[in-house]
């Protein structure tokens, strides 16, 4: 565990992530208010490059004539929503795999591992390119992609808890007691994992949203005109000298949204593990 | 709200913090003085030239450097017009049908062997081979015997004879107008038969031997391509240049810093920095810029519905707004209003489509498509097109159309657009190959090129009558005319939304004098000079 000092320390780590995530979450849900313009629609009425930022313009305009504070605002919505979904995806796969693994051990376990190991070894920015460019555009592609091949550390991570835990006492006199595979899994392994599995979720989502902002900016993320953070960067990049609030926005919206993630993740290391120790 | 507050200010923060532009090169004053002998043209580009080998060479680039090391028996100026190069005078028969040129005899390859007719058959011949696998070879299969000689029927084509070293006479199977143009193409230059011979059809683009101003030096793949002057070169005092260096693996932004620190002679003006360059002062005088002829389009695949529908496709025309697109690329071109470019000889105004898209509702109701549809559009994924396809995207939102984009790479587009029924829409552009209507509307719109470059499938027998009637026209005025009533017949069609006819644009360094561009070919560089 990574040592951070004080116990109220890491609460105030904690309370920082959930603070910005809050944030974050307020701007995706609240955009249609707080915006003034519709994200996709081009509201100069002649385009002579991109607008500084001013009182109807706070973020100013893109390289398109549109509102870069709407778009970033619902630009939160693609984060989150990638994010997201991606981590759902993860944990679904790579929970039960893990669960499964851990629980049954032996052959089951060794062939599950070595389908993990094998997953684990394919170059993972490789494979989302071609995959991204296979599969037909779609916002659901990509966080599906971003799932389907970042459930390992899940699997692992689960089954290494579960190794432990099926050999404490109390899920000894489960099974003793006549309990079913299904139930000792889901009512006395899974609570025992929960810990753990909410730790890699937190920063599950903040590597999801860094890995749709990279997709993105290579042009391969959600199909346009959606707003996404990584294309915003990927687009205003050649303009940086002239317009560098183009960049700067979507950058440090990316950045306050990984952290307050992580922030949230290594709280909770910090908290749960002294709880549990 | 804390988060929000924070970018506000990060971003207000930056907004501050953008760089001045910085000026551009200093170079000698405009003092109109003679052209000063000496200077390396110094040049960048991001890949190397696909090939130096005229008989391959089709694209913008390869042409740029092999028309700095062959010449073709005509070329054309600076206003279009074809002019004598290689040739000195040529005569035409009066049944069209046979051509006559006369040689320069003071003309010698780079390496010192003197050139004659013989060279210009030869050249032509190696072109149409089967084996050279030449896109140019299509331009000469009118010249009589062309055919049997490509299947191997016979040792030469008969069609082209040299009765004496300083002669070349063509004999055609029909009636060409644009035979003339076909020979100003770089497919036709003549290269030396001595080398090709030594060193191979395939070495012959690392070793390319003409008759132009410059001749190789050297070619290191991926970094640097370098012409020398060549001191056999025909034209007295010419090139004024003692070379030119191309550096490789410079990306256009790094060719730009490059150019402002004055380390290149020749640059393109990145689309960022494209309206602070205009309204300043000093960098105006260096900008050069002309149009070309060129159509930038959306094609409406006719095969695939809705756009089987002549009252759709007039809606897609009235939906866009093509005067956003023309400020999208900050200006550099004008809105497009027919099929054919204004520069283009025989180019009228025809009846076109404003931004109406009240009446491209209408045009979607009258076909039973009132509530809208959805389609895919195909385009290159580079970023200045992406901004147009997401302008049109807005267009189209606006009628009820759904317009998903499909971006792909550039080769993998030119190949889709080919397979019927894939396509429904996409964008793309014609650059003319020579200055005639047929280049745009026989090429892109009969229905005998539908499996080449026909790619929106449009058919229509009429303007096919009309095309095939104008085709061995040669008096110019009732060809055009003839042209002109079938652009007018597509355009009330409607299988292309004509976007913006886009021009030429670089900057040069001060020290650069006597760059022109021209509106059909790359600029040729054999009056360039640089001051001291």
């Amino acid at each position: 565990m990574i040592g951070l000092g004080s116990m109220r320390r890491s609460r105030r780590l904690l309370t920082a992530g959930l603070v910005l995530v809050a944030g974050l979450a307020v701007l995706a849900i609240a955009a249609p208010w707080l915006t003034g313009y519709d994200p996709d629609t081009i509201v100069v009425t002649t385009y002579r490059g991109p607008l500084r930022p001013d009182a109807s313009h706070p973020l100013g305009t893109d390289t398109l004539g549109r509102d870069v504070w709407s778009r970033l605002a619902y630009g939160a919505r693609t984060s989150l929503f990638v994010g997201g979904v991606a981590m759902a995806v993860s944990l679904a796969i790579g929970m039960t795999t893990g669960l499964v693994a851990g629980y049954f051990g032996g052959a089951v376990d060794g062939s599950l591992m070595w389908i993990v190991d094998l997953v684990l070894t394919m170059p993972s920015l490789l494979l989302l390119i071609v995959l991204a460019t296979v599969l037909p555009p779609s916002i659901l592609t990509i966080p599906l992609v971003i799932g389907a091949i970042g459930w390992t550390t899940f699997a692992r991570t689960v089954r290494g808890e579960v190794l432990t835990l099926r050999e404490r006492d109390y899920v000894l006199a489960a099974r003793a007691l006549g309990a079913t595979h299904g139930r000792l899994m889901l009512r006395h392994l899974l609570p025992g994992v929960l810990p753990g599995v909410l730790v890699l979720s937190a920063l599950g989502m903040s590597g999801a949203i860094v890995v749709d902002a990279g997709l993105s900016y290579l042009g391969l993320g959600v199909p346009l005109p959606t707003p996404s953070w990584g294309r915003m960067v990927s687009d205003a990049q050649t303009y940086i000298a002239v317009a560098p609030w183009l960049v700067v926005a979507p950058g440090a919206a990316i950045a306050l949204a990984v952290i307050g993630f992580n922030l949230i993740g290594y709280g909770l290391i910090d908290v749960l593990g002294r709880r549990q120790g | 709200m804390r988060v929000a507050s924070l970018l506000v200010a990060a971003s207000i923060l930056a907004a501050g913090c953008a760089v001045p532009l910085d000026p551009p090169p200093a170079g000698p004053a405009e003092d109109g003085g003679p052209p000063r002998q000496g200077g390396i043209f110094r040049l960048a580009a991001a890949e190397d030239p696909r090939t130096l080998d005229p008989a391959r060479g089709y694209d913008t680039v390869s042409w740029s450097f092999e028309q700095m090391l062959f010449d073709t028996l005509v070329r054309y100026d600076d206003a279009m017009h074809v002019v004598p190069d290689l040739a000195v005078s040529w005569t035409t028969s009066p049944d069209g049908r046979h051509v006559s040129f006369a040689l320069r005899q003071d003309v010698r390859f780079s390496t010192g062997r003197p050139f004659g007719g013989a060279d210009v058959k030869y050249s032509i011949e190696r072109l149409l081979r089967p084996a050279i696998h030449s896109q140019g070879a299509e331009f000469f299969h009118g010249i009589e015997g062309a055919m049997d000689y490509i299947a191997g029927r016979a040792p030469e084509v008969r069609g082209i004879t040299v009765p004496a070293p300083d002669r070349i006479e063509f004999a055609l199977a029909d009636v060409d107008p644009l035979f003339l143009h076909k020979l100003t193409m770089l497919f036709a230059a003549a290269v030396d038969r001595e080398t090709v011979e030594r060193v191979g059809d395939e070495g012959f683009t690392q070793h390319p031997v003409g008759t132009g101003a410059f001749a190789l030096a050297e070619w290191t793949y991926g970094q640097r391509l370098r012409l020398v002057r060549n001191p056999n070169y025909f034209r007295p005092g010419l090139p004024h240049l003692d070379g030119v260096e191309l550096t490789i693996g410079v990306s256009p932004q790094l060719a730009w810093l490059k150019y402002q620190r004055g380390e290149l002679d020749l640059a393109g003006i990145p689309s960022a920095e494209f309206q602070r360059v205009r309204t300043d002062a000093r960098y105006r005088p260096l900008i050069l810029s002309r149009t070309r002829l060129d159509t930038q389009y959306l094609g409406l695949n006719c095969d695939v519905p809705p756009f089987d529908r002549v009252g759709v496709r007039q809606a897609m025309n009235l939906a866009i707004d093509k005067q956003r697109l023309v400020e999208l690329i900050d200006g550099q071109g004008v809105v497009a209003t027919g099929i054919l470019p204004p520069d283009m000889p025989g180019a009228a105004p025809v009846p076109g489509y404003p931004h109406d898209s009240a009446a491209a509702r209408r045009h979607l109701e009258e076909a039973g498509l009132g509530a809208g549809f959805e389609t895919t559009m195909w385009a290159a994924r580079e970023e200045t097109t992406m901004r147009l396809a997401q302008s049109m995207q807005q267009d189209l939102r606006a009628i009820g159309v759904t317009l998903r984009l499909k971006p792909v790479d550039f080769p993998a587009l030119i190949e889709a657009v080919r397979h019927p029924g894939m396509v429904p829409i996409f964008l793309l552009g014609w650059e003319a190959d020579f200055p005639d209507p047929s280049n745009f509307l026989t090429v892109l719109l009969s229905s005998r090129t539908r499996d080449t470059n026909n790619n929106t499938f449009y058919t229509n027998p009429a303007v096919d009558r009309l095309l095939d009637e104008a085709a061995p026209v040669l008096e110019p005025a009732r060809r055009f005319a003839l042209f002109h009533e079938a652009e007018v017949l597509v355009m009330h069609d409607a299988p292309w939304v004509p976007l913006f006819y886009p021009s030429g644009t670089a900057m040069r360094h001060p020290r650069v004098r006597d760059y022109r561009l021209n509106p059909l070919r790359p600029a040729r560089i054999d009056e360039t000079w640089v001051a001291g």
